[in-house]
């Protein structure tokens, strides 16, 4: 076995070189994180030629989204769709060094051929609808409110010629409060070669995808010219998600966690109170057994007849003493360290176990064993509002460079809507060192950290925020960079329906200049923030309707009431019949006085009757 | 302009005229609308999505069904069942499933978007897929659901539609010629009352409940926590499900408002026959698939005896030839701009991100202390000539 796998390596290493240059190529790589989590990549990766592409003629390159980005001269395009906080601090660097990921809900940049910034804009209206239609996301609502042209942050990163070069806009747009959810991946299956019938694109389920800690769905389409060949559009679309595996593992019809039955708990000896029927449950956190059908919820079938064979269907990084055992008819091949790739039968389906691992017992196991230590970031960044109140805020974020020895170089961008007035002047940025011990912590003058910074302010109604500032952060320290920002008060009718729960704010976007170890620049994006805006009470408008025809019914009665009556003196006036009412209860007031007082002579009683039977008549 | 429209008035009343003579429709379209946000909404998502559903298994494409979903359930945070939506405690159906075309969410559910999709009244950026292209052959389901009353029906607790603005609506469709026949289902409280205003020809309309009557919910699933489906629309899917089962059904519409009971719905359910072409009978008789499902007849302009090769045959001649002539054409044009470059329009350039520097910092203070002394002198100026009057 031995002898086969080291004759296979440098013959699957030839194969995958060559492999770069066919049109169609599938891949899957998981790889187990921490407190049993598992990070699984999809990557698919197809190119036509730029002829083929200008002649209309499409094989593995979706004919739907071609037309879009021929109709609306786009040259290079990046969308991403993605959900939940990527946990930097355990699960440690992000997949491609964060260049597949986006801000939490839509977000989109486009470089797109026009001789003018009006001529852009227009072609970016008809991109952005066009892929409205096709993604079924609201990313029509990019309007000029929500798109910037960063200066700084993104670079082509196909191969342009010079001459478009030249005329190329780059366009930004983000939607942080899209909801990502089965009908933006349907279409998402649709632009693959196997629409997610057969091969790795047979596993995303919209089920399990859509409940998982964190994911991210990316299609890139470039224009790429290897030295000395033909130019090729490629389009690569992967998807990245972060699944729980004990929440993956829960049946479909009955999701809901429920206690386990007592003799299942595990309990910690070690506390006082342990006994036959008092338990504290430890957390269990070795490594659990999972399958590919069990956190995917299906199970892969067979491999896409149209992806380049010699390109390994599923890779696993993982450290080879993790066991991991397939289904039969898989070829393991052991690539590099700490990872290892199966070669799928073409029909059959394919299966991986990976089995528990106890800490305890004859084979423990560690963590190590378990999992691939992850690779610290090159940086953290966090960013959360300050202040409180109606009327002003503050943002903070704080970046830390966790490096003892480099520093790192970095741009920052923020896309703010426009109810969100920001004070620049406020804008400052305070380093902590982390020296020996945590105490010291030197102050150094902002101008070491901020760089540069490009700005441009937003105008109500018409334009966003724009702020990208260049920053430079010294080994082992932490950088607070915080501005105050005014809310303004919106229009009755520009709040959204839920106005309550407050408005979405885009994440910012990093690009980290500062190479990683493989050359390559990487990215990474904080999380969305809610900003909360003074909300009228919409009920309003009814009180004040009903408030001022109250007050007119008032004025109004009391002064028709003046004009049309006619004032008379008492005498001069008809007996009024309320004031005699008001003397016959007087006397009959009177009259049951004197009778509680005293029984009277009878006489007086029938005086009384016959006064009544008078006022009688006299009524008739 | 006012000239060729005055032509075509007489060109389009002989064509009405003609429309009324053919009887059959060629394609079928379905418009279903929720109209409620929020959580405990669920209900009427679910009720949408089941009409998708029966539509679709029915045969009526993704291209034409539109689809309005206000809020997200499926995957929202308070779901307990991440990806699914259900319309029944039994959890049998998963309505969301792996394959959902959603054409408009979350805010773009608005009167104005559905008004404009009905009338066609959309900008030329609107993707296909989020416009009702039909015709005069086209018949039409159109289903609403949501939270209404005497006559209007809320869009996301934040506007209404009103059954004028939905009975103006229809006229302009029926002017525009773009259905042949409809069928309007809403189910809302006091549902009745929106179809009440309707004045256009060829539409069956259905409500759940009269005036001052409430639209019910069926039951709740205690898992997903709230009430899952409204009673009208839970028998009018029972009966889609038990009797149309394919489209080869012939079960009527007749049929279907027929099974509709006090004791079921707990609400009186209406139908309005009157604006039929050939009144009740005419409307009892159409079949339920005339509406719910997708036509299977293609209708065939003329005969031809060329066999289907030969026509692609000519088909793919023809497409050379015309290539051949758009590549002269190229070659030709790259001739003429190879001559006088044609002047480029000027256009105005969009303000952009500026750097912040401190360039010209004395500059910038100089013309600050100069403003400042221009304001002081005025002020000076000012009180000494109060002073001196």
């Amino acid at each position: 076995m031995r002898l086969f796998t080291s004759v296979l390596t440098p013959l699957f290493c030839l194969v995958a070189s060559a492999a770069a240059a066919s049109d169609y190529h599938e891949q899957l790589v998981l790889k187990p994180l921490p407190q049993n989590s598992v990070l699984a990549s999809f990557d698919f990766k197809s190119n036509t030629s730029v002829a083929q592409f200008e002649a209309h003629n499409f094989r593995y390159f979706p004919r739907s989204l071609a037309q879009i980005l021929q109709h609306a001269g786009t040259r290079e395009l990046h969308l991403r769709f993605s959900l939940g906080r990527w946990d930097a601090e355990t699960w440690g660097a992000r997949p491609w060094h964060g260049t597949k990921e986006g801000s939490t809900g839509v977000e989109l940049w486009a470089w797109l051929e026009a001789g003018s910034d009006e001529e852009a804009d227009q072609k970016w209206l008809t991109l952005t609808n066009a892929l409205s239609g096709l993604f079924c996301a609201s990313l029509n609502f990019i309007d000029s409110t929500r798109t910037i042209r960063p200066v700084m942050s993104f670079r082509p990163e196909g191969d342009h010629p010079n001459t478009t070069m030249t005329n190329m806009h780059l366009l930004h747009g983000v939607l942080p409060r899209e909801v990502v959810c089965t009908e933006n991946l349907t279409p998402f299956l649709k632009l693959l070669p196997c629409k997610g019938k057969a091969g790795i694109s047979s596993l995303l389920d919209g089920h399990k995808l859509f409940d998982a800690s964190w994911q991210s769905m990316a299609i890139d389409v470039r224009p790429v010219c290897p030295a000395g060949g033909e130019c090729v559009l490629e389009i690569e679309q992967t998807i990245d998600m972060v699944l729980d595996i004990e929440r993956s593992k829960r049946p479909r019809d009955n999701p809901i966690p429920r206690p386990p039955p007592g003799h299942e708990l595990k309990c910690n000896t070690s506390k006082p109170y342990n006994s036959h029927d008092t338990c504290f449950p430890t957390d269990s956190l070795s490594a659990q057994e999972w399958t590919i059908s069990q956190v995917f919820g299906k199970s892969m079938k067979g491999t896409c007849p149209l992806t380049d064979p010699a390109v390994p269907p599923v890779c696993i990084q993982a450290p080879h003493s993790r066991d991991v055992f397939t289904s039969a008819g898989v070829t393991e091949l052991k690539v590099k360290e700490n990872e290892r790739c199966y070669l799928a039968p073409a029909e059959d389906d394919f299966e991986l176990v990976l089995p528990h691992m106890p800490h305890e017992g004859e084979n423990a196991k560690s963590d190590a064993d378990e999992y691939v230590k992850p690779e610290t970031p090159l940086l953290y960044a966090e960013r959360s509002f300050t202040g409180h109140g109606q009327q002003r805020g503050g943002v903070q974020t704080i970046f830390t460079n966790p490096s003892p020895d480099t520093e790192v170089e970095f741009v920052y961008l923020e896309s703010l809507p426009w109810f969100m007035r920001i004070y620049l002047h406020t804008l400052q940025a305070r380093i902590s060192h982390r020296t020996g011990s945590d105490k010291g912590e030197t102050l150094a003058p902002e101008g070491d950290v901020i760089q540069e910074i490009y700005y441009r302010p937003f105008l109500d109604r018409e334009r966003g925020t724009q702020l990208e500032v260049r920053m430079r952060i010294p080994p082992a320290s932490t950088v607070f960079m915080t501005y105050d920002f005014e809310k303004s008060i919106l229009r009755y009718t520009e709040y959204p329906p839920d106005a309550n729960r407050g408005f979405d704010v885009a994440g910012a976007v990093i690009t980290i200049t500062t190479l990683t170890p493989n050359g390559k620049t990487s990215s990474l994006r904080t999380t969305g923030l809610l900003l909360n805006l003074p909300t009228p009470d919409f009920s309003m408008p009814y009180n004040v309707i009903i408030f001022t025809s109250t007050a007119i019914a008032l004025a109004f009665g009391g002064l028709y009431n003046i004009l049309v009556r006619r004032f008379v003196g008492q005498d001069e006036g008809p007996e009024v019949s309320l004031v005699r009412l008001k003397g016959k209860i007087r006397a009959a007031v009177s009259r049951l006085q004197s009778k509680t007082k005293k029984p009277g002579p009878p006489g007086m009683a029938a005086e009384v009757a016959g006064g009544k039977e008078k006022e009688a008549a006299k009524i008739e | 302009m006012k000239l060729s429209g005055m032509f075509q008035l007489p060109v389009l009343l002989a064509a009405s005229l003609l429309a009324t003579v053919s009887a059959e429709h060629t394609n079928n379209w379905a418009v279903l609308v929720g109209t409620s946000r929020f959580w405990f909404n669920y209900r009427h998502l679910s009720n949408v999505l089941s009409m998708y559903r029966t539509v679709k298994r029915l045969g009526i494409p993704d291209s034409q069904i539109i689809l309005m979903l206000p809020d997200d359930m499926a995957c929202n945070p308070r779901n307990a069942f991440p990806g699914t939506v259900y319309s029944n405690a039994d959890r049998a159906v998963d309505l969301y499933g792996d394959n959902i075309e959603v054409d408009y969410r979350g805010y773009e559910v608005t009167v104005e978007n559905f008004i404009r999709l009905l009338t066609d009244r959309v900008g030329d950026e609107m993707p296909r897929s989020k416009r009702l292209l039909t015709d005069d052959r086209s018949n039409i389901f159109v289903y609403m659901t949501g939270h209404g009353g005497n006559e209007f029906l809320k869009f996301q607790d934040a506007e209404e539609l009103g059954a004028f603005d939905l009975a103006d609506a229809f006229e302009e469709m029926w002017e525009k010629r773009r259905y042949h026949e409809i069928l309007f289902m809403i189910d809302t409280c006091q549902a009745n009352t929106m179809y009440t205003k309707i004045y256009s020809p060829n539409i069956i309309a259905t409500g759940s409940s009269e005036l001052d009557q409430s639209s019910y919910s069926h039951h709740a699933d205690n898992d997903v926590g709230v009430a899952v489906i409204d009673r009208y629309t839970y028998y009018n899917l029972e009966f889609l499900e038990s009797e149309v089962k394919d489209l080869s059904s012939k079960k009527t519409v007749g049929e279907l408002f027929d099974s509709y009971s006090y004791e079921k719905i707990h609400s009186h359910a209406g139908v309005r026959y009157d604006l039929f072409r050939g009144g009740a009978d005419a409307a009892r008789s159409r079949l339920l698939t005339d509406f719910f499902g997708n036509v299977q007849n293609v209708e065939v302009d003329g005969a031809k005896n060329a066999t289907v090769d030969d026509e692609m045959l000519a088909l793919s001649r023809t497409i050379a030839q015309l290539k051949q002539i758009a590549e002269e054409e190229e070659a030709a044009s790259k001739n003429a701009s190879e001559g006088p470059k044609p002047e480029s329009k000027s256009y105005k350039n969009l303000p952009s991100a500026k750097p912040l520097n401190d360039d010209n910092w004395w500059v910038k203070k100089l013309v600050g202390v100069a403003a400042l002394a221009g304001c002081t002198g005025l002020w000076a100026l000012s009180s000494y000539l109060e002073s001196s009057a």
